[in-house]
């Protein structure tokens, strides 16, 4: 147990002797690696950012239905013997006056109402329906809107609803990048592994004529993979943090414009973490396929 | 400690490096092979060693049969062997007790301890006011004697050496040997490779000789 605690320290230590003395080459590979990473968490970070705006608007969708001004009785009372049927969840009736008010109390336009002689709003019925997939909530409210006596139907979800796929597609599209980057940082750290294991083939064939074992030998290589894709990591942590402080005054501006306090927010410890210890796994994955293969080149090639 | 029962190791294209040997080896001997160039001394130490497999017949060292070792295995059979080889085989990228140091390294010894041992062992071959040199800068003879100190610090049982004094002049080479008396007097089993007479007559023991391939044992 001592022994192999040595081994690792001993190898980690190798690892980082080796990073610090090319540290060019350290610090470009961790360039690479940190574009590589910052683009689909960047979109990723993005699209969470955006979810938070599209989280405050309604998530449940609902119908709302206006009432012609001219609507008879008998036509309301249809309506409402319509929306006691089971395929609508809740109804509820909002009355005119009800929705001057609320308005009124609700937004800051005390003085437009005080300059109205008359209410223009229409009564409304809010339906929440039972089923709400979106092929039920068109049928519903395609139905209801040929009802005799309604002026009109709004889902009021569409926005939402529409946002949400959107959103949907672009977290595919990160999940996607990411498994392409991924890729492609297997292979960045591949490649400079594989440049590591060829500069020192003679202290390999050394070792093993002296009794290193396989792991024993691939141990440094897997550490300084490990390490090269832990700075990557935190390069990408850099693109992004630059990247966040150039365009927050300009999203300030925008939000300002739309009145609203919203400011990008930085990315949850969680998900730092996670980033940080998938492009060291990443990084030690490419180190290890780049150390199998080229141990054999090198064994094979070696007399 | 070693037996060869009618080893044939044949490389691809058809030479045959050596054609049924058969010998053994006693703990606590030194033997020396000779034979021309090409006679197949070397063949004989690395498959010793496990560098190379036989084609037929059976090698076992210590006990252990050597073509059914695994590759896993190979590496603890090399720990209790120590390679002296005539082109050093040194790293140039560390110091002298760097280079002595990296069997316990790979041993997984102490640090401190490691280079205690490792200072110990280049004192022994008399290298100790160049340990933090450059083993660039060190003569052949200075080579070869860093080359036998790392091949001596993880205190094998059995030390094989190729062509030790190969490169080297006469004093040298005369060094070198009395160094390989002294640890055959410590017990050290020693399988030296050479066609140094001289050294030869010096050293006494046993003699193997080959001859394309085939072993006849000379008179000490």
């Amino acid at each position: 147990m001592i022994g192999w605690l040595r081994h690792h320290k001993h190898a980690l230590g190798a690892a980082l002797r080796r990073l610090r003395v090319q540290a060019l080459t350290t610090l470009l590979t961790a360039l690479a690696m940190g574009v590589a990473i910052s683009l689909p968490s960047g979109l990723y970070l993005g699209l969470a950012n955006v979810s938070r705006v599209a989280g405050d608007l309604p998530a449940q969708p609902e119908i709302s239905l206006f009432l012609d001004a001219g609507a008879s009785a008998e036509q309301k009372q249809a309506i409402a013997a319509r929306l006691g049927q089971p395929d609508v969840a809740k109804a509820r009736f909002v009355p005119r006056d009800e929705a001057l008010a609320k308005l009124s109390a609700s937004q800051d336009l005390t003085d437009v109402m005080a300059g109205l002689t008359e209410n223009p709003l229409p009564d409304a019925w809010i339906v929440r329906p039972r089923d709400a997939s979106r092929d039920a909530l068109v049928r519903l409210a395609d139905g209801l809107g040929k009802l005799p006596g309604v002026a009109e139907t709004h889902l009021d979800s569409q926005w939402a609803e529409r946002l949400q796929a959107a959103l949907d597609i672009g977290r595919t599209v990160a999940w996607l990048l990411a498994g392409l980057f991924g890729i492609a940082l297997i292979a960045i750290s591949g490649n400079a592994i594989r440049a590591q294991v060829l500069a020192r083939r003679d202290e390999i064939h050394v070792s093993r004529l002296i009794g290193a074992t396989d792991r024993h030998i691939r141990r440094p290589f897997l550490y300084l993979g490990a390490l090269q894709g832990l700075f990557g990591g935190l390069a990408a942590g850099g693109v992004l943090a630059v990247a966040g402080t150039i365009l927050e005054a300009p999203i300030a501006h925008l939000a300002n414009l739309y009145g609203s306090s919203f400011h990008l927010m930085p990315p949850a410890a969680l998900d730092i973490a996670a980033v940080l210890g998938l492009a060291t796994l990443f990084g030690w994955l490419g180190a290890w396929l780049a150390v199998t293969r080229t141990l054999h080149l090198v064994e094979t090639s070696h007399p | 400690m070693i037996s060869f029962s009618q080893v044939t190791k044949r490389y691809p294209g058809g030479h045959e490096a050596l054609s049924g040997v058969s010998l053994v080896i006693e703990k606590g001997e030194l033997v020396f092979l000779t034979g021309h160039s090409g006679a197949g001394k070397s063949t004989l130490l690395n498959l010793i060693a496990a560098i190379e497999r036989p084609t037929s017949g059976v090698v076992s060292v210590n006990g252990q049969n050597i073509s059914r070792l695994s590759r896993r295995a190979v590496p603890y059979l090399r720990r209790n062997i120590g390679l002296v080889f005539q082109d050093h085989k040194l790293l140039f990228d560390r110091n002298v007790i760097d280079n002595v140091v990296l069997p316990l390294d790979i041993a997984g010894f102490d640090r401190r301890e490691a280079l205690k041992r490792a200072r110990a062992v280049i004192d022994k071959v008399g290298l100790l006011n160049r340990e933090k040199a450059n083993p660039i800068s060190l003569s052949g003879g200075e080579q070869q004697r860093l080359c036998i100190a790392r091949a001596l610090v993880g205190r094998p049982a059995l030390l094989l050496a190729d062509e030790p004094t190969g490169n080297l002049d006469a004093g040298y080479a005369a060094d070198i040997m009395a160094m390989f008396r002294d640890f055959h007097q410590v017990g050290t089993t020693l399988v030296i490779a050479t066609h140094d007479e001289r050294a030869i007559t010096a050293l006494g023991g046993r003699t193997l000789q080959l001859d394309h391939g085939r072993i006849g044992e000379a008179a000490a």
